[in-house]
């Protein structure tokens, strides 16, 4: 069980913490924190969106589905982002699934607050729309390293892009979500992982992966890890990786 | 200086088909109007490489760009496709003009640009345009996942008959010219499986190619060779066509 929702934990997440203090001020009180454990559904595909999350210490999976249920991840947002973006660019449908992928916390504004907050302009406004442009290069950079990569090195950019996002070394994860992650075939995750344990980076025992060589999977992964880490530093000014920026 | 004619179908004598400028309110149309200058969109021309800083926003009035992605200085893999019914630069609405991706037209015609200090002040005013802009940053995002999807999930063939439906969309006509190894570059595959699958095609009547041009013979039969991503994004695209700018304006000052 993640530790329980508290409001002061609403600065661990970056954006929040991007804004200057009489901007979050003006905010605060209209986050409301939740504890969300694995496997939660925030926003099923198609749903009308009632609340913008930002996570503080959950980390939440973007997953495409397609008609005949097969899936692919969008993106992976932490503490480094938000979810619900469709609020505020227009749509109030999304046309993706936000599963929690790793339990923790989150905050959560109403959408009504929110179209009320952004519309005001500011900082808040400017803040969310620089996250939309990482967010557009998350997407494009995912595309190009599912479609080109070997899936040894899409786990490693998977695996660091989550660890990244963790306060711990341990991601709960098994070889079949990861497998609906990447749109790869679980025996094609389950080959990667063992060959990345064999070079001790990984440890992989039921379930749980856990990070053992870090600078050893950033060795191995291809450049699209650095690109979208470069791309949301440069437009949101923050570090997130726990090694570049 | 605003004369009384129509102001919408006369830029040097060019009807502005793009749909965004089609969805402004005609009165913050005039106003724009001074602000836009027409722009040339030659084939094969890159309009910037990634990391440039982007200058202008465009509105193209007719032919398509791409948005790819770069490794080296090799194009790798199309990211997303814009014709009519969009605009290309949106970082510099969003926040940052350095942009992801080299923009390329892959089909001649022409746009309308305005500079990024020009676009700036006039979202400033509040009005239509910035909500368009964001509405279509919102399906253009739907749009380049869909295609993600696509390039993951299902066969070359399915793809390709995908890509060249969209092409033909945007261009408004059966026949473009277009090269196997291009083809390769925005699929993210190897030409040989490109041209496999289009002899393929060509076998079955769906298409033919002759001195660098590409004719879709039979576009129904191409349609059901497709995967469902290109109905899911005709769908997106139909939605597109009709931007609700009036009930997005009414949510917002109700609220």
């Amino acid at each position: 069980m993640p530790a329980t929702a508290n409001i002061n934990d609403a600065l661990k997440n970056h954006l929040l913490r991007a804004l200057p203090e009489e901007d979050f001020a003006n905010i605060k009180s209209k986050l409301e924190p939740v504890s969300c454990t694995l496997g939660k559904v925030l926003y099923e595909s198609g749903d009308k969106m009632n609340y913008l999350y930002f996570p503080t210490s959950a980390i939440v999976s973007m997953l495409y589905i397609m008609k005949n249920g097969a899936t692919a991840e969008i993106g992976i947002v932490g503490n480094d982002g938000l979810i619900g973006n469709a609020l505020f660019m227009g749509g109030d449908t999304t046309t993706s699934r936000a599963i929690i992928q790793s339990a923790g916390n989150v905050v959560r504004m109403k959408a009504k607050d929110l179209k009320e907050e952004f519309s005001k302009g500011g900082i808040f406004q400017q803040l969310l729309l620089r996250y939309t442009q990482a967010l557009m290069t998350q997407i494009s950079q995912t595309a190009v390293c599912n479609r080109l990569h070997p899936i040894e090195q899409q786990l490693c950019r998977w695996l660091l892009l989550s660890h990244d996002r963790l306060d711990s070394d341990k991601l709960v994860m098994t070889h079949d979500l990861i497998s609906n992650m990447l749109g790869v075939r679980r025996e094609g995750i389950t080959l990667a992982a063992q060959k990345l344990a064999k070079q001790k980076l990984i440890k992989n025992v039921r379930g749980t992966i856990t990070v053992v060589n870090r600078q050893g999977l950033e060795e191995a992964v291809c450049e699209c890890y650095q690109v979208v880490n470069d791309e949301y530093n440069r437009l949101l000014g923050r570090g997130m990786s726990r090694t570049f920026g | 200086m605003m004369k009384s004619f129509d102001v919408k179908n006369t830029v040097q004598n060019l009807p502005i088909t793009n749909q965004l400028l089609g969805a402004l309110p005609a009165k913050e149309y005039q106003l724009l109007f001074p602000k836009l200058e027409l722009f040339n969109l030659n084939y094969t021309e890159v309009i910037h490489e990634p990391k440039q800083v982007m200058e202008y926003l465009y509105f193209p009035n007719s032919g398509i760009v791409s948005m790819n992605a770069v490794e080296g200085k090799q194009t790798v893999l199309e990211i997303g496709m814009i014709g009519k019914e969009g605009v290309f630069g949106l970082p510099i609405f969003l926040g940052d003009p350095r942009a992801f991706g080299r923009v390329i037209v892959q089909g001649a015609g022409s746009a309308m640009r305005i500079n990024a200090a020009d676009l700036h002040n006039f979202c400033e005013m509040g009005g239509a345009l910035p909500r368009l802009l964001k509405l279509y940053t919102y399906r253009f995002v739907n749009q380049i996942t869909q295609a993600m999807v696509c390039n993951n999930l299902h066969r070359i063939e399915a793809r390709l008959a995908r890509w060249l439906l969209m092409m033909r969309d945007r261009m408004e006509d059966n026949k473009f010219p277009v090269t196997h190894n291009f083809i390769s570059n925005m699929l993210g595959v190897r030409r040989e499986a490109v041209s496999k699958s289009a002899c393929s095609l060509s076998r079955r009547q769906l298409i033919g190619y002759q001195h660098g041009n590409l004719e879709i013979i039979d576009p129904a039969g191409l349609e059901a060779v497709a995967c469902p991503c290109y109905a899911i994004i005709k769908e997106e695209e139909r939605r597109l066509s009709r931007f609700d700018i009036q009930s997005s304006v009414t949510t917002l000052k109700g609220r």
